[in-house]
């Protein structure tokens, strides 16, 4: 009886809330702009780079090897397990190399849904979706992606992609 | 040396202008304070940059230096290296905030009447800002003109503008004038959510008149006076004759600061009372068919009541012009007036610094409650304020009254 009159004369609740929030008020403010500590759960991204989740799906990559060479030896596993059929490859030979080697490995990123199914069936984990997130480009060929002599570059990041994180690996 | 009539009005002419443009700069830096309080209460960050390409389309970077906003942006994330600064980096949306108010399209309904439609803004402006013809910055004379200076030379430039001995009932004539605009711009508009969020206004101010009004015969029947300067000084420093009367004095003065500023956010219309412009019932109370300058009117007005609030909280319960809040200033005086040490015995005396981080502290509070404390539903703003604050206000007036006999 005593306690709930108490309760309704003197806002204890409101002391509560607003103590909460004062304390989540004094910690940003002490933490804004500071970089390594903080409590806020906003990234300000364009001037500082994000940190990704090491599972991220970014773009598909084709990787080489120590020597330089292609890693891909033409199974068309890729190929045949994509969804959306946005892999073409064409089989070929290459002089001093005992695998196929792949003349054209071409890529639509348009149609891609970064599913990761190519990376998974792939079996000599010679290509990877790498991490990066800004694929925006202001022409329909900047989607198109081949090993050479298409608009983009199936070895390296995008270049429209200023501030992505490139794969390390 | 007393002025001459012109002379006085020159002063008066300079006060207004300062007073003015105190009030019209602290406007905007206060919603730049409310998006950066509420972010970072919510763990946010709120404005970092300005948005948008002024002189110059704007692409990609946010702070390419090509344009002139993203020019700022890059020099305020340049200056945001400095920690203490990186609090102000989206101190530049306060100027597009403005530019965007004046340069939208003034629209006045078919159907509005129009005369109350245009003049309506201007009342409750009027009232909000005439307010501080009576509030006293700073007890005595802010300085005194050198006395070569020329026409003016000699003569105290006041930290008020008029020294009215009827301040208090000024003040609270005047703000509730403020009530009008509210309900005439909403009757005027003619549209139901207008008129609605008028009306609740209107019964929420004129129910909320009550329990403020009473608050703040708490000062006046300690103090005996209705003069600004007089109440806020002997509030701080007037010591009793009998300890205990001065210890229910505090206890008052502290549970009296608490009513006034919940009486006060009912009254400026703020959350968790703003109940005028529930958005999710009322799109946006009064003023749902205003825009563009007569929008930042009433925009202006609730930011200018806002800061007469807590001047008026400042100066009756914390101490007004002197350090310690809730009348305990005489008790720092005891032990820090013949200090030796300089700047102890200057905190002994009264200083607009004091009134002002009061007002600066108060105004923190008002958006800090904004982003806490949910809004009321009707009914319970009416109980509150019929139920509890009333009663309450009612039992202090009485031990007031009480004390004022004792002392």
């Amino acid at each position: 009886m005593t306690s709930s009159l108490l309760r309704t004369l003197i806002p204890f609740d409101i002391y509560g809330g607003m103590k909460l929030t004062g304390k989540y008020f004094g910690k940003v403010l002490r933490q804004a702009n500071r970089g390594a500590k903080r409590t806020h759960i906003v990234v300000e991204y364009p001037e500082v780079p994000t940190t990704l989740m090491p599972r991220f799906r970014g773009r598909l990559q084709m990787i080489k090897d120590e020597q330089g060479e292609v890693k891909c030896v033409c199974c068309l596993a890729c190929e045949k397990i994509c969804p959306t059929q946005v892999i073409t490859i064409e089989k070929g030979k290459k002089e001093g190399r005992k695998t196929p080697f792949p003349v054209r490995y071409d890529f639509e990123m348009e149609r891609c849904i970064f599913c990761e199914f190519c990376v998974e069936s792939c079996g000599f984990d010679s290509i990877i979706l790498n991490h990066q997130f800004e694929l925006a480009a202001y022409d329909r060929e900047d989607f198109s992606h081949a090993m050479e002599g298409g608009f983009q570059n199936m070895f390296d990041t995008t270049p429209v992609g200023h501030y992505s994180v490139a794969s390390d690996d | 040396m007393t002025p001459t009539l012109f002379q006085y009005l020159t002063i008066s002419l300079l006060q207004i202008i300062v007073i003015l443009g105190f009030v019209m700069t602290l406007v905007p830096l206060l919603t730049f304070a409310e998006r950066k309080v509420i972010a970072y209460v919510q763990v946010r960050l709120g404005a970092t940059r300005v948005a948008g390409g002024l002189w110059g389309a704007q692409r990609g970077r946010t702070h390419q230096s090509r344009t002139l906003t993203g020019g700022l942006n890059g020099l305020m994330w340049f200056l945001g290296r400095v920690p203490v600064f990186s609090i102000l980096r989206g101190l530049p949306m306060f100027i597009a905030d403005a530019l965007k108010l004046l340069t939208k399209e003034d629209i006045v309904p078919t159907d509005a009447d129009k005369a109350v439609f245009v003049l309506s803004p201007a009342l409750a402006m009027v009232a909000a800002f005439t307010v501080f013809a009576a509030i006293s910055f700073a007890p005595g004379a802010l300085f005194y003109f050198p006395a070569k200076f020329p026409f003016l030379g000699g003569l105290p430039f006041n930290g008020f503008l008029t020294d009215l001995n009827v301040g208090l009932l000024f003040i609270l004539g005047v703000a509730s004038v403020g009530v009008y605009g509210i309900v005439l711009g909403a009757w005027a508009s003619n549209s139901k959510y207008p008129l609605l969020g008028g009306l609740r206004s209107a019964a929420q101010i004129v129910s909320y008149e009550v329990p403020l009004t009473l608050s703040l015969l708490v000062p006046v029947v300690l103090t005996g006076s209705l003069n600004f300067n007089e109440m806020s000084t002997r509030m701080a420093v007037d010591v009793p004759a009998n300890g205990l009367v001065g210890i229910g004095r505090t206890l008052l003065m502290f549970v009296g600061f608490f009513v006034y500023t919940t009486c006060g956010f009912a009254e400026t219309n703020r959350t968790p009372f703003d109940l005028a412009e529930a958005e999710n019932e009322l799109v946006a109370g009064f003023h749902t068919e205003y825009s563009g300058m007569k929008f930042s009117f009433y925009f202006l007005s609730e930011y200018a009541s806002m800061i007469t609030v807590s001047a008026l909280a400042a100066a009756f319960f914390l101490g007004g012009h002197y350090l310690m809040p809730f009348g305990l200033q005489h008790v720092w005086n005891h032990f820090f007036q013949h200090s030796s040490n300089a700047f102890l015995a200057w905190t002994c005396m009264p200083s607009i610094l004091w009134f002002l981080l009061k007002i600066f502290f108060l105004l923190f509070c008002f958006l800090w409650v904004r982003a806490t404390v949910p809004r009321y539903r009707y009914d319970q703003l009416m109980n509150v304020g019929w139920k509890f604050l009333i009663p309450y206000t009612l039992v202090m007036f009485v031990i007031a009254a009480l004390l004022r006999y004792a002392a």
